[in-house]
């Protein structure tokens, strides 16, 4: 019998006091894509680096391949025959050096023979459609090209398993479904195991099997069925006027109830779909629902209700009260016309939209569409080329102090200074926005009790737990009261808990207090909280509607989404797209296509698939997600950009 | 240990530093310019000291006087002054250095051979070159004086002046400087800046290539990968370790071309000490590698234990005998003192293996010193 590729047992790591992987278990099968999903310091990458034989650990077994590694030279053993790519977009990467040099490195550290290694470069650049950059130096490569050389590099030697962490952060949805694209085909092609890391709960469906990480610990091993079975349990899906009364009501009865916009969305724990009506019918006390669906969980769901189980609060930091929802129809921001224009290259084309106060904003694209140039613009940071952003109705080309207090901002980097304290870092804010005495310290209170801080306020910021650390400069952002809020990628990294306590906190400030928020992400489960989208490409907005109105566009002119569970997904996505279906994407062992006429697909797919020697376990229609959305939209402009070219 | 692993990570290494143009920067262009900025700004001779004369006197034997001041090439005459008022103006603008103040019945004092002061000011914000200026002024005073009493002397006795001269000074210096004629400082400086330079440039440069693996993630390549600790340290620091002796190749021709420094020793023996100093302070930038995890960190932690011992502890700026025990025995603990003796050996006294074999027997043991502190630091698989 041959031994698991990886095996653990009771794998401890700790870094000083701070304890990063406590007593992990895994089994890893050889032929496996194996996935770990957790947020930032759960510790994957401890693990990870682990099994990759550079990282020494403090307690427990591990075996690779049957040989036990437990010292620098038992792990010297099996590295020939492992490939390991280490979080961070193309740092491993060395910058200066062309695609081709890079490989070419990568090989020879790797004892590839010359004429093996111009084989399987050249074999590898094709299949990533890296090979007419050869020659371009690393550090002029897009993060989806990036990330693809990463893993040719990590190929090269054609190691038997492959450890890759993370590599699908920071990476836009189109980039990113390319890559599993690519990897699920190489590694089925040359049978080697994978144990890969993501911070997104909704790749989850890309693995064979996962564990899902929290702080240190693994909360759940299987399929990625098996772990949304383990809470059983429906997602309803509904509007309810006036939402900001609902939702409250909702929250007391389900604690796993989300505002998405003008939806609300409620996981029901333990309840079939027509028990979830009526506990929501219950729940609501009069207000009756509308456009109501009814959903499977999502693994998300499931995760949060097991974090739950193990105590872990979803409680909002707001109260129901009895305030009258400020009723806003004022325009907060206005873009009309925003140019701005580097040498020959125009970073934002006209852009125009309006956000009224009391709504969320997602403003979505690719790394380089244009987001971070249209905030900087709107808050005054850079002058456009042309055309005006005005916030709070003034042009912020020429808005003074007084309006630019008017405005909090929040960047991608949580700009705190770490070794602060938290109440010295509100302070601060507090101080730089020129709030007197007495109004920074009831701000200083209000950004506590509203981030969940208490018991942390003389913690060094540093030292906070990554969702903390979040609503902490949320709060700094905040603190001197703005009506307009920008929020540049703010929930990177942070886990799902995290991650719904701080939208809850965005949906209160948007239709509790009428603040404007605009929120860039590339978070595509994020942008369904949002009430209105502009999706960004090259410096344009090429959509600017609601998520549903958006799903409904794509639903219109691409189809309908279905799922086929199939025995082998890679014959069966080639056999659909020769069939026509360019669509076909895998998903772990399932096959993503979109269909126009869903009904009659549904009937002939298994049969077709059968011709190619493929057994059909399921075919069922699927919710069209944001990221579906996006993919679609950003795939047909790419398209037709090449054709123009 | 394959050959081909090695030529693959030096390679590579090579490439990242003639194309990364800060990399570029500190291999290629840093170290020569530090020769030129140091050679040309870090003179130490005084001379050429501005300066001016109140002259109350007005007579024969004041401008006399003064005029001896005015052909010695330590001084540049800038003019007479009306009075002390005025000196003090100049003196603190900085356009004169010294002045001479004579009273008034100068010349008179001194053909009645009575003692006629002269006040001399001089600038003392920097004490060497007042008290080197204090030196000349005193020389040329004791000169005067000199030829005064000669002349006298010769007068009323009625005997040649040289005759009088001699008796006048009956002991007379002949003192002539060895290794370094003319006493030139440049000529003792610029072999020293070599040993500066070499012992600046490489830690930074080795120690900033080897952090930034770390700080970027792609050590892990190594980490991750069969190669073997001893098979990386040759491939990454061969790079550096050439660069570095070519740059002391250019800093010797510099010193020799640019400055006229005399080279009297072996350039065979020179070059081996110098590859075996290079090797030395490459070798304590890669301890200091291992020891930090940022760029920042690296750049100031090899600054400091570059800097202080090869100004201070060299013997570049104050003899080691002048050092105090204490300093003096951190100077023996560090190289530069040994390299030091190498190359003001090779350049000025041209000597060679026999009188300089524990110098290099000391850096040799340092060379292996430090690549073996920095190879057992060196983990494939660290804790953190």
């Amino acid at each position: 019998m041959t031994a698991p590729a990886i095996r653990v047992e009771g794998f401890t790591k700790r870094y000083g006091k701070r304890v990063a992987a406590d007593g992990l278990a895994l089994t890893v099968q050889r032929g496996e894509i194996y996935g770990l999903v957790g947020a930032d310091g759960a510790g994957k990458s401890s693990l990870m680096k682990a099994v990759a034989g550079v990282l020494a650990f403090d307690a427990g077994t591990l075996e690779i391949f049957g040989t036990r590694v437990d010292s620098a030279r038992s792990a010297e053993q099996v590295k020939q025959r492992i490939g390991f790519l280490p979080q961070g977009l193309g740092l491993n990467l060395y910058p200066d050096l062309s695609i081709d040099e890079n490989v070419d490195f990568f090989g020879r550290l790797r004892d590839v023979p010359a004429a093996e290694l111009l084989e399987r470069k050249r074999q590898l650049l094709e299949m990533t459609r890296l090979d007419s950059f050869r020659a371009r130096p690393m550090r002029q490569l897009s993060g989806g090209m990036k990330q693809k050389l990463g893993l040719v590099c990590t190929l090269i030697h054609e190691p038997e398993l492959v450890i890759l962490d993370e590599p699908t952060t920071g990476v836009d949805p189109v980039s990113r479904r390319d890559f599993w694209a690519i990897l699920g085909k190489l590694l089925e092609e040359k049978g080697v195991t994978a144990l890969v890391s993501t911070a997104y709960l909704d790749e989850a469906d890309r693995f064979h099997r996962v564990s899902l990480f929290h702080e240190g610990k693994v909360m759940g091993e299987g399929t990625p069925a098996e772990l949304v079975a383990r809470v059983p349990g429906t997602v309803a899906l509904f509007r309810a006027e006036p939402q900001a009364e609902a939702l409250p009501r909702l929250k007391a009865a389900f604690p796993q109830t989300e505002a998405m916009g003008a939806w609300l969305r409620v996981f029901t724990e333990g309840l079939d779909a027509p028990h979830a009506r009526s506990a929501v019918d219950k729940a609501l006390v009069g207000i009756q629902p509308d456009d109501w669906f009814a959903r499977e969980p999502e693994l998300e769901d499931v995760f949060v209700a097991m974090l739950r189980q193990r105590g872990a609060k979803l409680e909002s930091a707001f109260p129901a009260d009895k305030r009258v929802p400020a009723a806003g129809t004022d325009l907060a921001i206005e873009a009309r016309g925003l140019t701005r224009v580097f040498g020959d290259f125009r970073a934002a084309d006209a852009v125009s939209f309006t956000v009224p106060q009391g709504e969320i904003f997602g403003l979505l694209g690719a790394n380089g569409a244009g987001k971070t140039t249209v905030i900087k613009m709107l808050t005054g940071i850079l002058k456009p080329s042309s055309g005006e952003g005005r916030v709070a109705g003034a042009d912020m080309r020429s808005a003074g102090r007084a309006i630019k207090e008017r405005i909090g901002y929040m960047s991608q980097a949580f700009s705190l200074y770490h070794d602060l304290s938290v109440v010295e870092n509100i302070r601060l804010y507090a101080g730089i926005y020129g709030l007197d005495d007495a109004r920074a310290r009831r701000r200083s209170d209000w950004v506590i009790g509203m981030a969940g801080l208490a018991g942390f306020e003389n913690d060094a910021a540093g030292r906070l737990p990554m969702g903390l650390r979040q609503r902490l400069a949320l709060g700094c952002a905040l603190v001197h009261e703005p009506r307009v809020l920008f929020l540049d990628e703010p929930t990177s990294g942070v886990d799902p808990i995290g991650r719904r306590l701080f939208w809850d906190i965005l949906f209160h400030l948007s239709r509790r207090e009428g603040v404007a928020i605009l929120v860039t992400t590339h978070y595509m489960s994020e942008a369904e909280h949002c009430d209105h989208l502009a999706l960004m490409y090259a410096g344009r907005v090429v959509a600017d509607a609601s998520p549903e109105a958006m799903k409904a566009t794509i639903a219109a002119e691409s189809g309908e989404l279905v799922e086929l569970q199939v025995d082998h997904p890679v014959p069966a996505q080639a056999a659909l797209r020769a069939a026509g279906f360019a669509s076909a994407t895998l998903h772990g062992r399932a096959v993503h296509l979109l269909s126009r006429d869903a009904t009659t697909d549904l009937a002939r797919l298994p049969g077709l698939l059968a011709e190619a020697g493929v057994t059909v376990q399921s075919a069922a229609l699927r919710p069209l997600s944001m990221e579906d959305v996006f993919v679609q939209r950003i795939t047909a402009l790419e398209a037709a950009d090449r054709r123009a070219a | 240990m394959t050959l081909q692993r090695i030529i693959a990570l030096a390679w590579k290494e090579w490439r990242e530093i003639v194309r990364d143009r800060l990399f570029f920067a500190l291999a290629f262009i840093v170290p020569s310019m530090l020769m030129l900025l140091f050679g040309f700004g870090l003179t130490l001779d005084v001379e050429n000291l501005p300066f001016a004369v109140v002259d109350h006197d007005r007579s024969a034997a004041s401008r006399d006087y003064t005029y001896r001041f005015i052909s010695s090439r330590y001084f540049d005459f800038k003019g007479q002054a009306s009075d002390e008022r005025q000196l003090d103006a100049l003196l603190a603008d900085n356009r004169i250095r010294l002045a001479l103040v004579i009273p008034p019945r100068f010349g008179e004092r001194l053909a009645r051979g009575e003692a006629a002061p002269v006040q001399v000011l001089i600038d003392g914000t920097f004490p060497m070159r007042a008290q080197t200026t204090q030196g000349y002024v005193a020389a040329i005073n004791s000169a005067v004086s000199l030829d005064n009493m000669a002349g006298a002397l010769s007068a009323g006795r009625g005997i040649p002046l040289a005759e009088a001269r001699a008796r006048v000074q009956p002991v007379k210096l002949e003192v002539r400087y060895l290794y370094n004629q003319s006493v030139k400082s440049i000529w003792s400086l610029a072999p020293k800046l070599i040993m500066l330079i070499m012992m600046l440039s490489p830690p930074f440069l080795t120690a900033l290539g080897v952090v930034r693996e770390k700080e970027s993630g792609s050590i892990f390549n190594i980490y991750a990968s069969t190669v073997s600790p001893g098979e990386f340290l040759i491939g990454k620091l061969a790079p550096y370790v050439a660069i570095s002796f070519t740059n002391g190749l250019i800093l010797w021709a510099l010193a020799v071309g640019l400055y006229g420094t005399p080279f009297k020793g072996d350039p065979a023996f020179f070059a081996l000490a110098l590859l075996l100093y290079v090797v030395c302070t490459t070798g304590l930038g890669l301890v200091i590698s291992m020891l930090v995890q940022t760029q920042v960190a690296a750049m100031i932690v090899a600054s400091i234990v570059s800097i202080i011992p090869a100004v201070l502890y060299s013997g570049m700026l104050l003899p080691l005998s002048s050092l105090a025990p204490g300093a003096s025995a951190i100077a023996h603990a560090l190289p530069p003192m040994y390299f030091t003796n190498i190359v003001v050996g090779s350049f000025l006294k041209g000597v060679g293996w026999q009188a300089l074999w524990a110098d290099m027997l000391v850096l040799g043991a340092y060379a292996t010193g430090l690549f073996g502190l920095g190879y057992l630091l060196f983990s494939k698989r660290p804790a953190s």
